[in-house]
């Protein structure tokens, strides 16, 4: 008997970036590669342009934020945050996030596993000139590395492995 | 701490003794966005960091111009960027900054620019062109015109080796409601800005410094113990020492360009004080929370940074 998913939820922005402190750019598609990262992303392995690229972990493979915590943070602190400006690579749509870490599940085709969450830098506000720090605290998205790549477009389906 | 690459794209000169460059990303992706009015730092080798204006126009996103006079009598950074950097080397910047915005309540701006001192004006303009935004540019120049095919046609050219610095109060008017003054140029025009908008109200006139300017001793500093909380590392200062070195002393990195207080490089967030804060860049909510480390002090027997 298959159990069916308490949540499912949908791709709604695509980001990434060539270098550290660069802007995001909005992508229809990006291409994960296993165990290495998104092709043209600063922490893609072998790149090495990213912030902390200089502190590796399988977790900064593929980052992802969830759309819900935007409105959260325009809610409670009236800053308006867009999806180009929290630097993660996937904005979630119905995806409870933070009750991922140690769990696998699909991003589109792809197979993901979540390391941790992910936690807010200053580095953010000094590019952002807006004081996001301490409204990202705790629901700054999830840190996760990919176990089976491929093509991931907007509107794609998350859910449960 | 990382900074931004960049590569020199192009270099042509641009007026008396300046240098226009463009950098770009080495991919030509996108560089960090500026606020009219920003500046970046360019980190030079020998650990010089020095700061410049941008002057292009903001909604130009994939490069930066910056223009540099060369200072004959400077510490050796103007020299470098007109002599020792050739289009296609490297150079590493700091994210944009900016100190001097434009008042966002304005319903009209006058700029007086002293020569080279017209560089920040050049990015607000081009942002008050694309909005509909009312001003006007006064450029006093003794030498030739700096950087002719930059300046918007709201320019009005003064010059001074042949008529004299123009009387300030006639050219700025005011003060008006929504009327906005700014300042950039060598002391001399800037003291005479200040002079001539003394009786302004609060707010409504604004200056940027090339160079900072002169710290004064301050007769009523007393000694203190300076902690990092992050480290838990402490280091006694005497009355009166700088803070920066005592910083990085203990272990810590920051960021720093101008060291007088004006160009913001080296904020630090403090838990434990009060500071004396003598820099010229923070507004007092900031001050609340941040410090300069280059400029402040300690009014209290601890100062606690969170560093």
């Amino acid at each position: 008997m298959s159990v069916s998913p308490t949540w499912l939820g949908t791709v709604a922005h695509l980001h990434i970036t060539a270098r550290a402190f660069l802007p995001m750019r909005g992508m229809p598609a990006i291409e994960l590669v296993a165990g290495q990262g998104i092709r043209g992303d600063r922490y893609m392995i072998g790149t090495e342009e990213g912030f902390y690229s200089a502190k590796p972990e399988a977790g900064r493979q593929i980052t992802l934020f969830e759309e819900e915590a935007l409105e959260c943070i325009r809610r409670d602190h009236g800053i308006t945050l867009l999806p180009e400006e929290h630097r993660r690579n996937v904005t979630t749509r119905g995806v409870p996030l933070t009750h991922l870490v140690g769990r696998q599940f699909r991003l589109g085709d792809c197979l993901l596993e979540a390391t941790r969450l992910s936690i807010p830098c200053r580095h953010i506000e000094e590019i952002l000139e807006k004081p996001v720090f301490d409204p990202m605290i705790n629901r700054s998205g999830l840190n996760c590395c990919i176990l089976e790549g491929g093509t991931v477009r907007l509107g794609d389906a998350i859910r449960p492995a | 701490m990382r900074h931004i690459r960049t590569v020199l794209r192009a270099a042509e000169p641009a007026g008396p003794a300046i240098r226009l460059l463009t950098l770009m990303d080495p991919d030509g992706w996108p560089l960090p966005k500026f606020r009219p009015g920003a500046h970046v730092d360019l980190h030079l080798p020998e650990d010089r960091v020095r700061a410049y204006s941008l002057c292009g126009d903001p909604a130009q996103q994939d490069r930066w111009l910056v223009a540099v006079k060369r200072e004959a009598t400077g510490r050796g950074g103007s020299a470098f960027l007109h002599d020792g950097l050739a289009v296609g080397d490297a150079v590493a910047a700091s994210l944009p900054r900016c100190t001097f915005p434009l008042a966002p309540d304005a319903m009209r701006h006058v700029f007086v620019a002293g020569g080279i001192g017209v560089t920040p004006f050049l990015s607000m303009a081009a942002a008050l062109d694309r909005g509909g935004g009312d001003y006007v540019l006064h450029l006093l120049h003794r030498d030739a015109v700096p950087l002719p095919a930059l300046l918007p046609r709201a320019t009005v050219l003064h010059d001074t080796a042949a008529a004299g610095r123009p009387a300030l109060a006639a050219l700025l008017g005011g003060p008006a409601p929504g009327l906005h003054a700014y300042c950039c140029g060598p002391p001399g025009l800037i003291a005479a800005f200040e002079a001539a908008t003394a009786h302004w109200p609060g707010g409504q006139a604004h200056v940027e410094h090339f160079v900072p300017p002169p710290l004064l001793p301050d007769p009523e500093a007393r000694p203190f113990t300076l902690v990092l909380a992050r480290s838990g590392r402490s280091l006694d200062l005497p009355a009166g020492a700088p803070l920066l070195p005592a910083i990085r002393a203990l272990g810590a990195e920051v960021e720093a360009s101008c060291e007088g207080g004006i160009c913001g490089a080296c904020r630090v967030r403090w838990l434990e004080g009060p500071p004396i804060h003598r820099d010229r860049v923070l507004r007092p909510e900031e001050r609340a929370t941040d410090l300069m480390a280059c400029v402040a002090g300690c009014a209290g027997p601890r100062l606690v940074l969170d560093l």
